[in-house]
C-alpha cells in the first residue's frame, strides 16, 4: 500500500467511523430503555468496525466484582461457549480485561488475548480463536457504570481511532441512562405528588380558565362531595352549601376563592362555612388560592387549598362563650341566669349532651336548685331540697366526699337506689357528677353530666367538667361573697344609723362622694342630691375649711389616714361638731383611688363640754375673785405706794412754788417722777384687772422664775401681814413651759394662800414658805411649794383636790380643785404631801417646752 | 446732805423701803426747808440712830425684812427721846394700836395730807429736846 493509497484508505474508514457514530447516536436516542440502547450499540460497534463478539460488564450492587451483562451481541454462533465462559465468570477491580478497564476507567486493548498473562478466560478464547480484544468504560459522571468488551479473531495492533470511536458511542449509552434516571424521577415525583394528594389532610380543587373541574382529591371530596356534573362557578356557592361566617348567607360567588384565583388573584385565609349533605353537622374550612399559569405567564385556571378548621373555632366558640359566662359574672348577673347560660354553653359541645348545676345549701346538708334548663322539671323539683350524703345519687355523693362520682348505669348503681324510678321517667342512664370547689376548697355545689346511654365520660366530658366546674366556682363564690358583703354592709348601716355615724367614701379624682343615710341627715343633703367631694368640703365651718382641707391633702400624701375634728356650717345657719376619720385607698402605683371613712356627729357631747368648760371658767374667775379680796393688803399697799409718791411729789412742787424758793432743774424732776409713778400705779390696776377677767388669755413661753419673783412680789404685802416668809429656791436651768401666764398665777397665789392659811396657829417665826423650782431631765419643770403648818389629811392627801373639800372655816373648797384643773389642762400633774417633819408640800409637775431654757438669776 | 454732825438737831430722818415714795417725802419736806436724811433700810437708820442724836424720824412701819413695829421698838431702847412719826400705807387697827403704845407722836395713812404731815413733823422737832 502506498502512503497515497493509505493516506485515502484513512480518509475513507474516518468518513465510515463518522456515519457510524451518526447512525448508533440516533438509533441510541430512539432506544427505549438502556437494554435496548446497549443492544444497539453492541450490534453496530461488531457490524461495522470488524469485531464477532461483544458483551458488556456489569458492577455488582455492593460494588465488588464485575458481572457478566445480559445483552451480548455475536457475529456467528461458535462463540456461545465463550459467552457461557463469561457469564460464569466475575472480575474483581484489575482482574481481566474489564476489572482492569473498571479499575483504570480508560480503555484497554489487548493484542492477543491467548498470550495476555491477565486473561483469565485465555483457554476459552484459545479454543474457539479469539485474538484481539478492546474494552471501553461507560461513565456516569466520575463512575464507571458498566464496561463493554470486543473480541476479533485476528491479531491486530493498537488502533487509537478506533478506541475513540467505539469510546464515544459508548459515551452515547450514559445520555440514554441520564433520560432515563430523568423519566423515573419524574414518574417517580408524579407518584409522590399523587400520594401527597390522595393522603393529604387538606382537600385540594383545581379548575381550568372557564371554571372546568380538573381535579378534586379525595379530602375535596369529602368535604364537599364529588364534581359531578359540571357546574359554572356561579352555582358553586348552592352546589357546594357555601356560606359566609355568619352561617346562613350564601358564600358571593365572584368572592369565592377558586373564582378569584382563576381570575389571576393570589388568595390567602379565607374562612368558609359549609353545610351539605355530605357534612350537614357543617363544618369550617380556611381556603387558600393561587393562579395556574402557563410558561408564557398566561392563565390557565386556579387551584385552592382547603384545611378544615372546624376543630379550632368550636373551640374559638366555646372560649368565647366561657367568655361571655365569665363576663356575666363580672357584670353581677343574677347566679341562675350565669349557671344556666354555662350549661347550655356545656350542653353545646357534645351531642346528646345534658348537664346540671346543684348548689350546696348554706347548712351545707341539702341540695338547692342551680341550673337544669334541658331536664325535666319533675326531675329538678325532686331533686331540689334533698340532702347529700354518702348513697346520695351522684350530686349528693359528690357534694358530700369532695370527689368526682361517675356512675354508668343509675338502673344499677346503688348510689342511686332512691332515684332510680325518677331517672327512668325522666330518660337518664348515666350521671357523672363534680364537687365545685371554691379557691379554699369548700364545698359550692357540683356540676353533672346526663346521658341517655350506660356509659362513662370521654376525655373530651372530662375536659368539659373541669372547665364548668371552674367557671362555676367563679361564680358560685363570687355571688357567696356578694351575700356576706351586702349583709356585713347592711349590718354596719345599721350600727351607723343608730350610733349617728355618717360612712362616705370621696373619689377626688372624679370629684364625686358618696355618703350614708344618716351622713346627708348630719351634713344636710338631700337624699337624692348628686354629691361631690367640693360640696362636702364646702359644709366645713369657713373658719376651719382651709385647715381641713390641708390636714386632709397631707394625711393622704403621707400617712394614708386622716382624722380631724372640726364645725359643720348647715343651712339656716345650723352649726354642728363633728369627728371626721377617714382612709386613703391608693393603687399600686401609688396613686389616691378614694377616701374611705366616717363623720361622728359629736354636738351634744361638744355642747355638755363646752358648759363643763364655761362652768370651770367661772369657777376658776370666782376663784381669782376671792383671791383677790383675800390680797387686799398687798393691792392696798401696791396701790398707795406710788399715789403716795405722787400726792408728796405734787404737794412739795406747790409748796416750793408759793415759797419762790425752788431749784430751776428740781421742777421738771417732781413731775418726771409724778409720771412714772402714775404709770407703776396704772401697772398695778392692770395686773388686778387682768386676773379677775373672766376670760384668760392664750398660751406664751413661760419662765416659771420669772412668773414665781412677780407673784411672791404681788403678795408680799399680805405675807408681811400675816407675819410670815415666803423664800424661793429657784433653779437657774429651768426649761420654760407653754402655758397662760394669769392661770399660773392663779396656782401660786392658790398655794401661797392656802400655805398662810395652813400656818396662822404657828408663832410668827415659824411661818415660813419655800417655793422651789428644778427641772427633771429638762422634760419637765417642777414648782414646789412647801409649808411648815398642820399638813395633809394623813389617810388621803388627795381629797384636798376634791370639790368642796376644805379644812378650813372659811374656805369654799374649791381652790385646789381649780388648781389641779388648771395643771392638768396645761398637760401637768400636781400632788401633794406631808414633808417628812411637819406641813405640806405641793409638788406642781409641768411638761416643759423642748430647748427652751432661759437662765435668770434666782431671786 | 446736811453734816450729821453740826445738822444733827434739826435733821428729819425718813424710813421706807420704797424709793419713790422716800424720795417724795424727801422733796415734801425739803420745799419747807427741813433738813433730811433718808434710808432705804431700817437697819441701816438704827446704825445711824445708834451713833447720832435723831430728833425726828418718819418711818414706814410695813417694809420687808423688818417691821416697822420692830424698828420702834429698837429705836425706842436705843434712843428714847426721838419722835417717831409713822406712816403707812395700810389700814391695820392692831398695827396702830400697838404703834401708839410704843409711842409715836403722829400716825399717817398713805397718801396723806401734806400741810398735816408738816406741821406733825416741824412739830416734833421743836419739842425734841435739845
Amino acid at each position: 500500500m502506498n502512503d497515497h493509497t493509505l493516506a485515502e484508505q484513512n480518509h475513507k474508514q474516518s468518513k465510515e467511523q463518522l456515519s457510524l457514530l451518526l447512525t448508533i447516536t440516533m438509533e441510541v436516542a430512539a432506544a427505549n430503555d438502556f437494554s435496548s440502547a446497549l443492544e444497539v450499540v453492541l450490534r453496530r460497534v461488531c457490524e461495522k468496525t470488524g469485531w464477532v463478539l461483544g458483551q458488556a460488564w456489569v458492577p455488582s450492587r455492593d460494588g465488588t466484582v464485575l458481572n457478566c451483562g445480559s445483552v451480548w451481541f455475536c457475529g456467528n454462533g461458535e462463540l456461545r461457549d465463550f459467552r457461557a465462559v463469561s457469564e460464569a465468570t466475575h472480575f474483581k477491580p484489575g482482574l481481566g480485561l474489564p476489572g482492569r478497564v473498571w479499575e483504570s476507567k480508560q480503555p484497554a486493548w489487548i493484542e492477543d488475548v491467548s498470550r495476555d498473562p491477565n486473561f483469565p478466560r485465555t483457554a476459552a478464547a484459545r479454543a474457539i480463536g479469539l485474538k484481539t480484544a478492546v474494552g471501553i468504560p461507560i461513565l456516569s459522571g466520575d463512575k464507571v457504570i458498566a464496561v463493554i468488551e470486543f473480541f476479533m479473531r485476528e491479531s491486530r495492533s493498537k488502533s487509537e481511532q478506533l478506541v475513540k470511536v467505539i469510546a464515544a458511542i459508548a459515551a452515547q449509552l450514559n445520555l440514554v441512562i441520564e433520560r432515563k434516571r430523568a423519566e423515573e424521577e419524574l414518574c417517580r415525583t408524579n407518584e409522590i405528588l399523587q400520594s401527597i394528594l390522595s393522603n393529604m389532610g387538606d382537600a385540594v380543587i383545581v379548575a381550568d380558565k372557564n371554571g372546568k373541574f380538573l381535579f378534586f382529591n379525595p379530602v375535596a371530596e369529602r368535604f364537599f362531595g364529588t364534581p359531578g356534573t359540571q357546574t359554572s362557578p356561579n352555582e358553586w356557592s348552592h352546589r357546594f352549601g357555601l356560606y359566609l361566617p355568619d352561617k346562613v348567607t350564601p358564600f358571593p360567588h365572584d368572592q369565592l376563592p377558586l373564582t378569584r384565583s382563576i381570575r389571576g388573584e393570589e388568595v390567602d385565609n379565607v374562612e368558609i362555612f359549609v353545610r351539605s349533605k355530605k357534612a350537614t353537622k357543617g363544618l369550617w374550612v380556611r381556603v387558600n388560592g393561587r393562579p395556574l399559569k402557563g410558561p408564557k405567564g398566561e392563565l390557565l385556571g386556579g387551584v385552592i387549598v382547603c384545611r378544615d378548621i372546624t376543630e379550632i373555632k368550636e373551640e374559638e366558640f366555646f372560649r368565647a362563650g366561657q367568655s361571655d359566662v365569665l363576663e356575666m359574672i363580672a357584670a353581677d348577673a343574677p347566679l341562675p341566669d350565669v349557671l344556666t347560660s354555662l350549661v347550655l354553653l356545656m350542653e353545646g359541645q357534645a351531642e346528646g349532651l345534658r348537664c346540671s348545676i346543684l348548689l350546696l345549701n348554706r347548712d351545707g346538708k341539702h341540695v338547692r336548685h342551680g341550673a337544669a334548663p334541658n331536664l325535666p322539671q319533675t326531675y329538678v323539683k325532686a331533686v331540689d331540697g334533698a340532702p347529700i350524703g354518702p348513697r346520695n345519687g351522684s350530686c349528693g355523693t359528690a357534694m358530700y366526699t369532695r370527689r368526682p362520682v361517675v356512675v354508668t348505669d343509675v338502673m344499677t348503681d346503688p348510689l342511686w337506689a332512691d332515684y332510680r324510678e325518677l331517672a327512668k321517667i325522666c330518660g337518664l342512664r348515666a350521671c357523672w357528677s363534680t364537687p365545685i370547689l371554691s379557691a379554699q376548697g369548700d364545698v359550692l355545689g357540683s356540676f353533672a353530666m346526663y346521658r341517655e346511654q350506660n356509659r362513662g365520660p370521654l376525655p373530651e366530658e372530662t375536659r368539659l367538667t373541669q372547665i364548668a366546674t371552674h367557671i362555676a366556682g367563679i361564680a358560685i363564690e363570687r355571688q357567696r361573697q356578694q351575700e356576706i358583703l351586702r349583709e356585713r354592709e347592711a349590718r354596719i348601716s345599721l350600727a351607723a344609723e343608730s350610733a349617728d355615724l355618717a360612712f362616705w367614701i370621696l373619689y377626688p379624682e372624679q370629684n364625686t362622694a358618696w355618703m350614708s343615710e344618716k351622713g346627708r341627715l348630719i351634713y344636710g343633703f338631700d337624699s337624692n342630691l348628686p354629691l361631690t367631694c367640693d360640696l362636702i368640703l364646702s359644709r366645713v365651718h369657713p373658719d376651719e375649711r382651709a385647715a381641713v382641707k390641708a390636714a386632709y391633702d397631707r394625711s393622704c400624701a403621707l400617712s394614708g389616714t386622716f382624722e380631724s375634728e372640726h364645725r359643720l356650717r348647715l343651712p339656716y345657719g345650723k352649726t354642728r361638731w363633728v369627728i371626721m376619720r377617714g382612709r386613703c385607698l391608693k393603687d399600686e402605683e401609688g396613686n389616691l383611688l378614694e377616701t374611705i371613712g366616717v363623720t361622728l356627729d359629736v354636738s351634744a357631747q361638744k355642747q355638755a363640754d363646752l358648759q363643763l368648760q364655761h362652768q370651770r371658767e367661772e369657777m376658776a374667775h370666782r376663784n381669782r375673785v376671792s383671791l383677790m379680796g383675800e390680797m387686799t393688803a398687798s393691792f392696798a399697799h401696791e396701790l398707795n405706794q406710788p399715789l403716795t409718791a405722787i400726792a408728796n411729789n405734787a404737794s412739795a412742787a406747790r409748796r416750793f412754788l408759793q415759797h419762790g424758793n425752788i431749784d430751776p432743774a428740781l421742777l421738771p424732776q417732781l413731775l418726771q417722777d409724778m409720771v412714772a409713778d402714775s404709770q407703776r400705779a396704772g401697772e398695778v390696776i392692770r395686773g388686778i384687772r387682768s386676773l379677775v377677767r373672766k376670760e384668760t388669755s392664750a398660751h406664751t413661753l413661760l419662765n416659771l422664775n420669772e412668773v414665781i419673783t412677780d407673784t411672791v412680789r404681788l403678795v408680799s404685802t399680805d405675807v408681811l401681814s400675816r407675819e410670815s416668809v415666803v423664800t424661793t429656791e429657784l433653779e437657774p436651768q429651768l426649761p420654760q413651759v407653754s402655758a397662760t401666764l394669769v392661770q399660773i398665777q392663779q396656782v401660786l397665789l392658790n398655794l401661797i394662800m392656802n400655805a398662810l392659811d395652813a400656818m396662822e396657829g404657828l408663832p410668827p417665826a415659824e411661818r415660813r414658805i419655800i417655793i422651789r423650782t428644778r427641772s427633771d431631765k429638762g422634760d419637765v419643770a417642777e414648782i414646789s411649794v412647801r409649808d411648815f403648818g398642820t399638813g395633809l389629811p394623813k389617810d388621803q392627801p388627795d381629797k384636798v383636790f376634791d370639790h368642796f373639800f376644805s379644812t378650813k372655816q372659811k374656805g369654799m373648797g374649791m381652790g385646789l380643785a381649780i388648781v389641779r384643773s388648771i395643771i392638768e389642762a396645761h398637760g401637768g400633774t400636781i400632788v401633794g404631801e406631808n414633808a417628812a417633819d411637819r406641813g405640806a408640800r405641793m409638788i406642781v409637775r409641768l411638761p416643759a417646752v423642748r430647748g427652751q431654757t432661759q437662765t435668770v438669776a434666782a431671786a | 446732805m446736811s453734816d450729821p454732825n453740826q445738822a444733827g438737831d434739826n435733821e428729819v430722818c425718813v424710813v421706807d423701803d420704797d424709793p419713790s415714795v422716800l424720795k417724795s417725802i424727801h422733796y415734801l419736806l425739803a420745799s419747807d426747808g427741813f433738813k433730811v436724811r433718808t434710808f432705804n433700810k431700817a437697819e441701816d437708820f438704827l446704825t445711824h440712830a445708834s451713833a447720832h442724836h435723831v430728833p425726828v424720824v418718819v418711818t414706814d412701819i410695813w417694809m420687808d425684812q423688818v417691821t416697822g413695829l420692830e424698828v420702834l421698838a429698837r429705836l425706842c431702847a436705843l434712843s428714847p427721846k426721838t419722835r417717831v412719826i409713822v406712816i403707812t400705807a395700810r389700814e391695820d387697827l392692831a398695827a396702830r394700836a400697838t404703834a401708839m403704845a410704843i409711842g409715836p407722836v403722829a400716825f399717817f395713812m398713805k397718801p396723806f395730807d401734806d400741810e398735816k404731815f408738816i406741821g406733825a413733823v416741824r412739830d416734833a422737832l421743836s419739842r425734841s429736846e435739845k
